[in-house]
This record gives structure tokens, C-alpha cells and sequence, in this order.
């Protein structure tokens, strides 16, 4: 399915009547609209409480967004067209570097990076995308996994434009916020707290859009079935390779934000094949294909080995992670955002009024979805 | 020549340490569908099981014997309680499950034995004097050792798939499974006996390559081999244990001569090299080199 959330622009399917809904709602009415605006209006007290806390918190709660829009980047390929992707840790890293050396070298303005660095990894993920054509299942993995393998090597190999094993640095006087927002130098956490949080929700945005454009419903259709897909007329090599190259695109401006968030950058240390796992196991977390559940899952990424670290020398955390991992599994294999659209879409209903001609074709019904039995 | 030899060597030995864990990812493969990305990891904690032994004065090929049946257990325990009840619902969930467990292995890896970099005692001499003289560069016997160990596995390998009547119900479950009950063949039992033999070798693969590898045996060791290996048996073709071994030489090889040989890529490159050179030949055999072709109906 398309969008599925706790909050009611919920996919008009008919919820699956056990015991009734509690509410029901019509579409087009007061009521209907006033629980859909509820949602953004939520998330943006939410944003605006984050913001009062401690710098520290804040920073937690910035990197949570800038792995929310990573995820979510991996979310168009991997949740949507279900191209299983290993290397989006290359897409991360050249975001970074992108900005981290316009930034260094060349005396970029922070914020007029994130456009170049989201364009360079459409380019990349286009050609990672073309062997998608041949090459599928696991052995596309593994050319995903040629490119997350290659990146930190690169990086390393061209030590004259990035600083090589050692590291490229941002001096902080680089990264100080614009004049006009009124915030001083040492107020830089709000300044990409506010960033942060603006690019995620342009992102979520997108995503949504995109879900339910033509392309949005290619994608799905190629995932459940390509030949199936491909004799109703979807051109499936400029799925993939779009696909492909909007999601490194997504990842790509997270790398960026990133970048100006850390302000250090090594090639070992955040764009390895271990950041992709980290990318991957949020995502299912939170519920593939779903348009929050990168959100969900970048929470659980960033605060479960947060709160578990100081437990027994840290490598308790890991254990944890990986224990909580298999029971969503098993609890709910649709992930967190998953579980609670259909939680949510059985108290709530959502029905059309009466020879309503519905705004947006009907999606796919629920029968084609991955996460039902 | 004499550098020629050296590499040669030296790729051979990667090579064919890659060759087995890639035939333990195959095994899994057949049986279950998917790669499993914890094999590396369950490996390790084998290792290291092995050398908190030989810490204890036990000697090694003991040491070895013991981890090999933890390894044994692990993967058929695993497989039962872990992997066969989400594996009908699709192959995400068994992935999401496969990195639960790479994470906490490792984890637990760490928490058990520290994160401390441990020396390995090899299972063949390997002082700087144990070596054949092989047209003027040393053989060493630790390396011929792995040779030797990695080809008598695999040819009981070979012989447990071919000759025996477990190995033809193993195949015939790899072949198709529901064919497989239906003669009477206990496809459960089949399955856990495959992780339990993939967990075998892949403590075997372990046991070997940590007093070799450059990092000895830390918390780092198996990641590398794991992802050399997952590319060894792609190249060979997922569910071909000929295609495996064949994938990992092959690797060993490119990693050791691109490395040498290619001035461009130097140190630098060489896994991205390596790994690029497959996905070049994947282009055109998108199965692999023995892989088979899958059908699809509409």
C-alpha cells in the first residue's frame, strides 16, 4: 500500500470489519478535514517542543531526522520498488563529501551545497540503477554492495580533495548560521535542528506525492510483480534506474545535513556497509513502504543504542538491537508505522460520500501487499 | 616470477577461505532461500569460542573440533526457532532476521570475550622458518595447511551431496521442497541440518583465516571475509556449491593480481576492484557463472 499512518489520509480501502470501526469519518467533511490537518499541526508542536530542550537533546533529535530522511531515501528503492539496496552508505558519504569539500575547498555557502550533493547521487544511483536491468534479486544486492564497498576506498584513494584516511574537517566558523535567522555561532544545533527539520518534511512531502503519482504506483507494481508490471505497459528499466536515482538523491541531502552536523568526516567511520545495516534495519523497523515509518525507525536506531549503552560496556546495546530486531519480526512484521495504519485504520473509517468521484485513482487493493500474508 | 609466486600464493590462501564460507552461504541458500548475512558473525563467535580454549590449554585441533560443534548447533538451533517460522512469509523477513542475528553475534562476541584484539594460535606451524622453497618464494606451511583443510572439506562436501542418501535429500529439498515431503523426505530436519553443516564450515573458515588475517582475530575479522564471500557465491551462482568455490579462487586471485599488478588501484582498491570486475561479469551472466536460470509464470 501507499500511505499508511496513524493519522486518517489513510488508503480508502475498506478496514477489515473485526468487531466495527469506533469512528467513522466522511470524506470532505468538517470533521474528516479537521483530523487531517491534526496530523502536520502535531508534528509541528512536536518540532517546535523538541526544539526548547538541552543542546544535546537537540542534537539527538537532529540526527534522528537527517536518518529519517536517509531512510526514507532507502525507502523509495527498497520499500516501494523492493530492490533490496546495501550500498546507500555510498549515498550518504558522497552527500557528505559533496558538501564537506565544496564546504572546505571551495568556500560554499552550507545550505547551496545540499542541491549539488542531492544531484550527484541522482547521477550516481541512475548508474547503479542500469545494472538493475540485467541483473536482479540478491545479485543486484551484490552491486549495491560493490558501490557501499567502494566508497570509503575512494575516498581514501583521492586523499588530495578529501582528506583521505585522516579526515576532512569543517571549521565551525563555516557552519555558523546565516545572519538573517538572529541565531548566534554557538546556536548552530537550532539553526540545523530547523534545517533538518525543514528538508525531512519537504522529503515526506515528496515521498508522498510521489507514491501516489504514476511513477509512485510503477514502482509498487514492479515490485510485485515485474513481468506482470511490464505487460500493463510500466517501462520497468526507467522505474529502476528513476527509482534508483531519486532514492540516492533522498540519501544523498541527509549525507549533507550530515555533514554540516558533525562538521568531521572519515571515511570508516559513518559511510561503511554498516551504515547501510543501520539504514536497513530502520527501515524495517519502522515499516517499509510506509511514509512514516523511516521516521519511526530513525527513533529507534538513534535512541535504542543510545539508552542501552551505558548497560554492561556497550556491547549489550548491540545485542538488544539485534534482539529487538527479530522480535519485530515476529510481533509485527510490518514494522512499528506498519502495525499501527492497520491498528489505526480499524477504529478509524474513512468512507466516501455517496457518487463521490474519487480525487485519486483507487491504490492497488490489499491483496498485492508484501506485508499481508 | 618470485613476486609472481608470492601473490599467487597469497591469493590462493584468501581465496580458498573465501571458497568455503561462500560454500556455507550456498548451503544455507539452497535450503532456505536467502543469504545469510549472519554466517560471518556465527562464525566468529566460534572462532572466539575456540580460542577461549586454547587459552586453557587446550590444544587447538581440539579447540577447533569443539567450535565446529557449537557451530553445528547454533545454526541448526537457529534455523529452527529463528528462521523456519518467518520463512513462508517472505525472504525480507528472513533478511531482517539474518541481520538481527550479525548484530547481536557480534555483540555478543564482544561482551563474552572484550573487544581486545586476540592472537589466534594457528592449527598448522607457523613460524617465519616453516616453508617449502617453491622456485625461489617460500610456501609457507601455515598457508598449505588452509589448502589442504579447505580441499579435503570440500571434497567431503562434494561426496556428502553426491554420494550420500543425506546429500540427495538435501538436494532434492534444495530442488523443491514440497516434491521433497511428498516423498517422504523430512524437509525440516533436512533444513536444520543444513544451517547446522553451514555453521560447520563456517567456523572452519574462521579457525583458519584468524591467524592469518592482518586484523588476528578481533571483533572485525569476519566482516571482510563475509562480504568477499557473498560476492565469491553470487559470482558462482547462488545455489551452486561448484559455482562457490570457483567464485572464491576467483576473488583471492583478482584481489591479490589487480593489487599487484594494477598501479592504478594499488593498496587502495582492491576490494572495490575486485568487486567491480564481478559486477562487470555479472552483466552478462546475471545468475552467475553456474547459477541457474529462474523461470517466472504469470
Amino acid at each position: 500500500m501507499t500511505t499508511t499512518s496513524a493519522k486518517p489520509p489513510a488508503p480508502p480501502a475498506p478496514a477489515p470489519a473485526k468487531g466495527g470501526p469506533v469512528l467513522t469519518l466522511v470524506r470532505g467533511t468538517a470533521k474528516h478535514r479537521a483530523a487531517v490537518a491534526a496530523g502536520p499541526l502535531l508534528a509541528l508542536v512536536l518540532l517546535y517542543l523538541g526544539s526548547g530542550l538541552e543542546p544535546f537533546r537537540v542534537g539527538q533529535l537532529t540526527s534522528v531526522l537527517i536518518f529519517a530522511i536517509a531512510i526514507s531515501g532507502l525507502n523509495l528503492v527498497t520499500g516501494y520498488t523492493g530492490l533490496l539496496s546495501i550500498g546507500h552508505s555510498a549515498f550518504f558519504g558522497l552527500g557528505a563529501y559533496t558538501t564537506g569539500v565544496m564546504i572546505v575547498s571551495y568556500q560554499v555557502e552550507p545550505l547551496l551545497t545540499l542541491p549539488v550533493a542531492a544531484v550527484l547521487c541522482f547521477a550516481l544511483g541512475f548508474v547503479v540503477g542500469l545494472p538493475a536491468l540485467r541483473i536482479r534479486g540478491l545479485y543486484l544486492a551484490l552491486v549495491t554492495l560493490a558501490v557501499g564497498v567502494a566508497f570509503p576506498e575512494l575516498v581514501k584513494r583521492f586523499a588530495d580533495l578529501t582528506g583521505g584516511a585522516a579526515g576532512l574537517v569543517i571549521r565551525s566558523r563555516q557552519l555558523a548560521p546565516p545572519e538573517w535567522t538572529g541565531l548566534g555561532a554557538g546556536q548552530r544545533y537550532l539553526w540545523l535542528y530547523w534545517v533538518s527539520a525543514v528538508v525531512l518534511i519537504l522529503v515526506i512531502v515528496l515521498v508522498r506525492n510521489l507514491t501516489r503519482s504514476r511513477l509512485g504506483k510503477a514502482m509498487v507494481a514492479v515490485r510485485d510483480n515485474e513481468l506482470a508490471a511490464a505487460s500493463s505497459g510500466v517501462h520497468i528499466a526507467s522505474v529502476k534506474t528513476l527509482a534508483f536515482g531519486l532514492s540516492g538523491a533522498v540519501t544523498g541531502l541527509a549525507g549533507g545535513l550530515f555533514a554540516m552536523y558533525v562538521g568531521a568526516l572519515s571515511p570508516d567511520g559513518s559511510f561503511t556497509l554498516l551504515k547501510s545495516i543501520e539504514l536497513i534495519t530502520g527501515l524495517f523497523l519502522g515499516g517499509a513502504a510506509t511514509l512514516y515509518g523511516p521516521v519511526a525507525g530513525a527513533l529507534a536506531v538513534v535512541f535504542i543504542p543510545y539508552y542501552t549503552a551505558d548497560l554492561v560496556s556497550g556491547h549489550f546495546s548491540g545485542i538488544l538491537f539485534g534482539a529487538v530486531l527479530i522480535a519485530i519480526v515476529f510481533v509485527m512484521p510490518e514494522g512499528i508505522v506498519g502495525r499501527l495504519g492497520r491498528t489505526g485504520r480499524r477504529l478509524v473509517r474513512i468512507e466516501s460520500p455517496p457518487q463521490d468521484l474519487p480525487e485519486h485513482p483507487t491504490p492497488r487493493a490489499p491483496q498485492g501487499d508484501a506485508s499481508e500474508k | 616470477m618470485d613476486i609472481f609466486l608470492e601473490r599467487l600464493f597469497d591469493g590462493v590462501t584468501n581465496g580458498t577461505v573465501y571458497a568455503i564460507m561462500a560454500l556455507a552461504l550456498v548451503v544455507v541458500f539452497r535450503g532456505t532461500g536467502t543469504i545469510n548475512f549472519a554466517q560471518g558473525e556465527m562464525a566468529l563467535f566460534t572462532t572466539y569460542i575456540a580460542w577461549a580454549l586454547t587459552t586453557q590449554d587446550v590444544p587447538v585441533w581440539a579447540a577447533a573440533l569443539v567450535a565446529c560443534a557449537v557451530g553445528f548447533v547454533l545454526g541448526a538451533v537457529t534455523e529452527r526457532t529463528l528462521i523456519r517460522p518467518v520463512r513462508r512469509r517472505n525472504d525480507m523477513a528472513t533478511l531482517i532476521v539474518a541481520l538481527g542475528l550479525f548484530t547481536a553475534f557480534n555483540a555478543l562476541a564482544g561482551l563474552l570475550f572484550d573487544s581486545e584484539t586476540k592472537t589466534m594460535p594457528g592449527l598448522f606451524p607457523g613460524g617465519q622458518e616453516d616453508y617449502f622453497a617453491v622456485a625461489g618464494t617460500r610456501l609457507y606451511f601455515d598457508a598449505l595447511g588452509v589448502w589442504l583443510v579447505v580441499a579435503v572439506l570440500i571434497g567431503l562436501v562434494f561426496a556428502l551431496f553426491n554420494r550420500t542418501r543425506l546429500g540427495l535429500h538435501m538436494r532434492a529439498v534444495a530442488d523443491n521442497p514440497e516434491s521433497a515431503a511428498l516423498s517422504g523426505v523430512r524437509t525440516g530436519r533436512i533444513l536444520m541440518l543444513g544451517w547446522g553443516l553451514a555453521g560447520i564450515i563456517g567456523s572452519l573458515a574462521g579457525i583458519l583465516i584468524a591467524p592469518l588475517s592482518s586484523q588476528q582475530l578481533s571483533l572485525t575479522t569476519m566482516f571482510p571475509i563475509l562480504i568477499y564471500a557473498s560476492a565469491a557465491a553470487l559470482f558462482g551462482g547462488l545455489d551452486s556449491p561448484i559455482g562457490a568455490v570457483v567464485g572464491g579462487l576467483a576473488i583471492g586471485l583478482l584481489e591479490a593480481m589487480i593489487t599487484g599488478y594494477v598501479d592504478f588501484v594499488g593498496g587502495a582498491l582492491q576490494q572495490t576492484a575486485a568487486l567491480v570486475v564481478i559486477v562487470l561479469i555479472l552483466l552478462f551472466r546475471p545468475t552467475g557463472l553456474f547459477g541457474t536460470r529462474q523461470m517466472e509464470r504469470l
